[in-house]
């Protein structure tokens, strides 16, 4: 395993009066693709949450590259380099997708890096550029999802987090959009993501967490997740 | 004709100043869903520190009103410092802060007519003089109301369009959760509000005091009317804001002429409960989102 770049301990976390992650342990890899299965209300909208400070760790520790994350703000994680494009995109459905994507590099300051990164994300998501003056609030699924993450990158993090990225679009965008994700994870981006459909990154996550009931209960390697069709079944209902 | 324009000019008048009083309460409700019932003491702290800038130490009138407007201000940022971040921390939010509001605006309420006493001031600031259209006296003051409202409205337009800060404002209000994750820290956007809230507030009492008087209950009117305009325009949506504002100005001023003052106000609730029945978010109010 490659050396780690986020590592939980213990941590446990939720919201008024119901603890949602009862003492994850977690360690993602610098430059992996690490995927988080689980069904549907286990915690793991909880968990990217927890991660970037929107939901406040109750007791353990959180640290990207040995510094403690859990004793900051949201905005002081986001600052740490961590990006979270959170389940159900959130855009600012006001604004346009240039002005969206603005408000990703809003804690960066020089002009010169932002038009950068707007390039490098034009590039990436050629549709945002053809789209960039129309307002979020009008973009079919797949748009919104590409306006998400588009945005993250804007922030030039260096830890993507990626919350259902496939959830409700046609298969062929789906396609479209790990295609992207793919391409980052290869440009050398850690990337953790929050999948449903265990299938779809089987072959591509360098390592699969299974989170039940606010806890890790397996992880292991695509393969051998395939191996053990008995927690597929259980767990996923696949 | 003549009466046409006196409706206009009148109408233009009272809608600008209502816009300015509803464009704070509207961007406080936008971005932090907190309805601050304290809106109308500071209209009138505002009034009575421009005032009492003026006549007692001496200032400039328009240093006065900038007087004003920075005391606002800085009450702005106290309500958020006292009330608004304690109770954030809290459950029921909305409605504490909603309780605690009316509870300062009283104080200061009281603050003034401690200080100022109970009877009406006029205000220094005024201009005298009229510009003649058609047989239309319109007084210098109108126009210079109307005049000061556009380039606060103008000043408040390019902050939030234009720049970061006011993109933040922005964001924060459409998703606070998204605002977050984007780097924005929420603590600072929602004082900022609540200042620039507050020296909009100073203003708008500024001009309706140099119209009216000045008395320590000048804000409960003023105040009643923006909540209004802010419900008819959709609560949170600023720009919706200073267009309803304006009409219902535009429209009261004609109610008055037509029907004589006491009708006004029952007008203007009429039309309310219309437009609520018609279209229940308010006339620009946002759709509910579709969320996955
Ligand atoms: N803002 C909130 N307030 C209270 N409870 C919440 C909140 N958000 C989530 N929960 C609860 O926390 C639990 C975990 O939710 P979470 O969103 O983390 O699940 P999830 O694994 O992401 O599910 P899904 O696959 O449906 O996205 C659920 O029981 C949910 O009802
Ligand atoms: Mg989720």
């Amino acid at each position: 395993m490659a050396e780690p770049i986020l590592q939980l301990k213990g941590v446990k976390s939720g919201y008024a009066g119901r603890l949602v992650l009862q003492g994850a342990d977690f360690v993602a890899g610098k430059g992996e693709l690490t995927a988080v299965i689980g069904p549907n209300g286990h915690g793991k909208s909880t968990l990217l949450k927890t991660i970037s400070g929107i939901v406040r760790v109750s007791e353990g520790e959180i640290s990207l590259k040995g510094k403690r994350l859990d004793t900051l703000r949201p905005d002081q994680v986001v600052a740490e380099g961590v990006i979270h494009v959170p389940q159900g995109d959130l855009l600012f459905p006001g604004m346009t997708i240039y002005e969206n994507l603005m408000m990703g590099a809003y804690l960066t300051r020089e002009a010169g890096s932002v038009a950068e990164r707007l390039e490098r994300v034009f590039t990436l998501l050629p549709k945002l550029k053809d789209r960039r003056n129309q307002v979020a609030g009008t973009l079919s699924g797949g748009e919104r999802r590409m306006c998400g993450i588009g945005r993250g990158l804007m922030a030039g993090g260096e830890f993507l987090m990626l919350d259902e990225p496939s959830l409700g679009l046609a298969p062929i965008v789906i396609d479209q959009i790990y295609e992207v994700i793919f391409d980052l994870r290869h440009a050398g981006m850690s990337i953790l993501l929050v999948e449903e459909n265990a299938e779809r990154i089987m072959d591509q996550a360098d390592s699969i967490h299974l989170l039940d009931n606010g806890r890790f209960a397996w992880t292991g390697k695509g393969a051998e997740l395939m191996a053990r069709p008995e927690i597929v079944e259980a767990y996923l209902g696949a | 004709m003549d009466v046409v324009i006196q409706i206009i000019a009148s109408g233009l008048t009272l809608g600008a100043m209502y816009a300015v009083a509803t464009v704070g309460l509207s961007l406080v409700y936008g971005s932090l869903n907190m309805l601050n019932m304290a809106h109308g003491a500071l209209l009138t702290l505002g009034g009575y520190m421009c005032y009492a800038a003026i006549t007692h130490l001496g200032f400039h009138p328009i240093f006065g009103l900038v007087a004003a407007a920075l005391v606002c201000a800085l009450a702005g940022l106290a309500i958020y410092v006292f009330a608004t971040l304690p109770l954030l921390r809290a459950e029921n939010f909305e409605t504490n802060i909603f309780i605690a509001t009316i509870g300062i605006g009283a104080v200061i309420e009281s603050l003034m007519l401690k200080s100022f006493g109970p009877y009406p001031i006029p205000q220094p600031l005024a201009v005298s003089g009229s510009v003649v259209i058609g047989n239309v006296h319109i007084p210098l003051q109108n126009i210079m109301i109307l005049l000061t409202a556009l380039v606060a409205m103008a000043a408040v337009a390019l902050l939030l369009q234009k720049t970061r800060a006011g993109r933040a404002i922005r964001a924060t209000s459409m998703s606070r959760d998204a605002a977050q994750l984007m780097g924005v820290r929420v603590g600072q956007i929602y004082a900022q509000v609540l200042a620039l809230s507050g020296g909009l507030a100073a203003i708008s009492g500024v001009m309706i005091s140099s119209i009216a008087t000045l008395t320590p209950v000048m804000g409960g009117d003023p105040m009643l009317k923006a909540f209004i305009i802010c419900i008819v325009a959709g609560l949170g949506n600023v720009y919706g804001a200073v267009l309803a504002a304006i009409v219902l100005g535009l429209l009261e001023a004609a109610t008055q002429y037509v029907l004589g003052v006491r009708w006004s106000f029952a007008t203007l609730l009429l039309l309310v409960i219309l437009v609520l029945i018609w279209r229940p978010y308010g006339l620009f109010g946002r759709q509910q989102v579709v969320r996955l």
